[in-house]
């Protein structure tokens, strides 16, 4: 390297500026943070909270660290990954081969056909919208009614999708385990069950049962499934496995 | 600084007196270009920070911490629904892809072009049957692993705190990939499709306030016709590859912050 014994006149990069703040005249993070105002203050003020509250954390956790870092993401993770994923496009492929779509008549406004529907997961939808003869009449309206057929299909789309995002929010704490929740499973699987007899009613022109019986077994068969989940859970926290999960939620880990 | 470019840095220079294979070789010279323009190695020097952070020390798993080093958490098998539904979509995003190569949305025409376009793809188009055939079981399947997905996601208790958000996320998703679904059912312009459509039609009209104008907006219009179709088109090969793509990486972008939920 030349750099030392280049003089000031020989440099060919300018220099420095010499206008560059002595140390002790930068402003500190805590000042720089007075200086502002407003949301950018209280930024600030949080992320050095937080930071704080992490520090305070892990200060106070016994939680166990270890020393290996994991498996090597080669050759271990990357052959696994690859072969999950070659195995899974290569079902998609054979099925596709195996079972080649149709391309039924070309669209004719003109003629309704028998059947409409949409793909199978639409199912569950468009059965919500057959609701229908669940719309109630009303007295005072002389069995008119409050909403149009469709309207209250849509509605019914609406407070499923609905319940199911309100879900974090209905049901917290740290229960991973259905056994633990007997009622939010049960809850569930009257969901699932719900979902295919839901999808049912949409095709219901197909199944040669009675409408008012089918209505019924729409409703009647989650929660027969739901009972029986209940049932069967808390059966099971008899066992020893609910035993066992209780124990290590109040366990503490082992250093 | 001296003019001469001999000195520490002459990194071809010090290239050579390594003796290097050719792959490593390739990749130094490709990096030191880059380099010197971009300042590669001082994100990378980022990237690895990062990196280290996030993974030096993991924590111990669940499994490891209580000794359970013999129990198997029989839901296991099951949190690979999540990455099947990810595979599922790009194999479908690929097929379709090269479908959009052939495919016309046009409702002109008797039988409309659209509908003579799928026909020219099944049968004369080279490996165009397979191609359809492997896009519909991609979706198919996709919806498939994404319903069960979120029924794993129930049953592992895995939405609660911290991971509220991502369970409204993966409504969303859910959503959009049936929306993704049933705009490309429409695409062909066959009976079904027409019929599908038109019962979205009165679906929208029947909405009060917005209805009208999420029919105009949707489809075009309270007929169904070339306006629908080309709608239909924009939002399956255009609107939603993009924005559910997105959505996704962020998905499992979450995820990775956050990490699995463990079971207890
Ligand atoms: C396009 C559809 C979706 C894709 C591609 C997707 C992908 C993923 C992936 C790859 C994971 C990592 C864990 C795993 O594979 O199980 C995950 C986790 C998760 N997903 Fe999805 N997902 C989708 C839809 C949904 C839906 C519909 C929900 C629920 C309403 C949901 C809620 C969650 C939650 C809460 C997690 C975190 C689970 C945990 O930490 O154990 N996702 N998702």
């Amino acid at each position: 390297m030349s750099e030392n014994e280049t003089t000031d006149d020989a440099r060919t990069d300018g220099g420095e500026t010499g206008i560059v703040a002595p140390d002790d005249e930068v402003p500190t993070w805590s000042e720089r943070k007075e200086r502002k105002a407003g949301l950018s203050r209280l930024t600030y003020e949080y992320f050095e909270r937080s930071r704080r509250e992490d520090q305070d954390l892990r200060n106070e956790s016994d939680y166990v660290e270890r020393d290996v870092l994991g498996f090597p993401t080669w050759p271990h993770e990357i052959i696994r990954n690859l072969s999950i994923s070659m195995f899974f496009v290569g079902m998609i492929v054979l099925i596709a081969a195996a079972l080649p779509p149709s391309l039924e008549a070309p669209a004719d406004p003109s003629s309704t056909p028998e059947i409409i529907l949409p793909d199978w997961y639409l199912y569950w939808s468009f059965g919500l919208l057959k609701l229908n003869p669940l719309n109630p009449g009303l007295a005072v309206l002389d069995g008119g009614k409050l909403l149009s057929d469709q309207l209250y299909g849509v509605l019914a789309n609406v407070v499923v999708v609905g319940a199911v995002a309100l879900l974090p929010y209905l049901n917290k704490g740290s229960a991973r385990r259905p056994v633990e929740q007997p009622f939010w499973a049960s809850i569930g699987v009257g969901g699932a069950v719900f979902s295919i007899t839901i999808a049912a009613l949409a095709v219901q022109n197909l199944i040669p049962l009675p409408l008012p019986l089918q209505l019924n077994i729409v409703f009647v068969f989650p929660v027969v499934a739901g009972i029986i989940t209940y049932a069967v859970l808390k059966t099971m926290r008899e066992g020893y496995m609910y035993g066992l999960n209780r124990r290590y939620y109040m366990l503490r880990p082992p250093k | 600084m001296s003019l001469e470019k001999k000195d520490d840095f002459d990194h071809y220079g010090w290239l050579k007196t390594k003796d290097l294979t050719p792959i490593e070789s390739v990749f130094l010279t490709t990096l030191v270009f880059l380099d010197r323009r971009l300042r590669i190695v001082d994100y990378l020097e980022l990237l690895e920070d990062a990196y280290y952070k996030v993974n030096l020390q993991m924590p111990k798993s669940h499994t490891e911490q209580y000794d359970l080093d013999n129990k198997f958490w029989y839901w296991y098998p099951l949190y690979s629904l999540g990455f099947f539904s990810t595979l599922a979509y790009i194999v479908a995003a690929v097929s379709g892809a090269l479908l959009g190569f052939y495919y016309a949305p046009t409702a002109a025409g008797d039988p409309s072009a659209a509908y003579n376009s799928i026909e020219m793809i099944m049968t004369e188009l080279q490996f165009g049957f397979a191609l359809r055939s492997i896009h519909r079981w991609a979706a198919q399947i996709m919806m498939a692993a994404v319903f069960l997905h979120m029924l794993r996601v129930y049953f592992t208790g895995s939405y609660k705190e911290p991971r509220e958000l991502n369970w409204l996320l993966g409504i969303i998703l859910i959503s959009l990939s049936m929306v993704f679904g049933y705009t490309g059912y429409l695409l062909p312009w066959n009976q079904l499709a027409f019929w599908a459509g038109q019962i979205g039609v009165e679906m929208a009209l029947a909405t009060p306030i917005v209805g009208e104008w999420a029919a105009q907006l949707l489809f075009g219009g309270f007929t169904l016709g070339q306006a629908t179709l080309i709608r239909m088109y924009i939002l399956h090969v255009f609107v939603l590859p993009f924005v559910v793509t997105a959505l996704i990486a962020l998905h499992i972008g979450i995820v990775w912050v956050q990490g699995i939920a463990e079971p207890h």
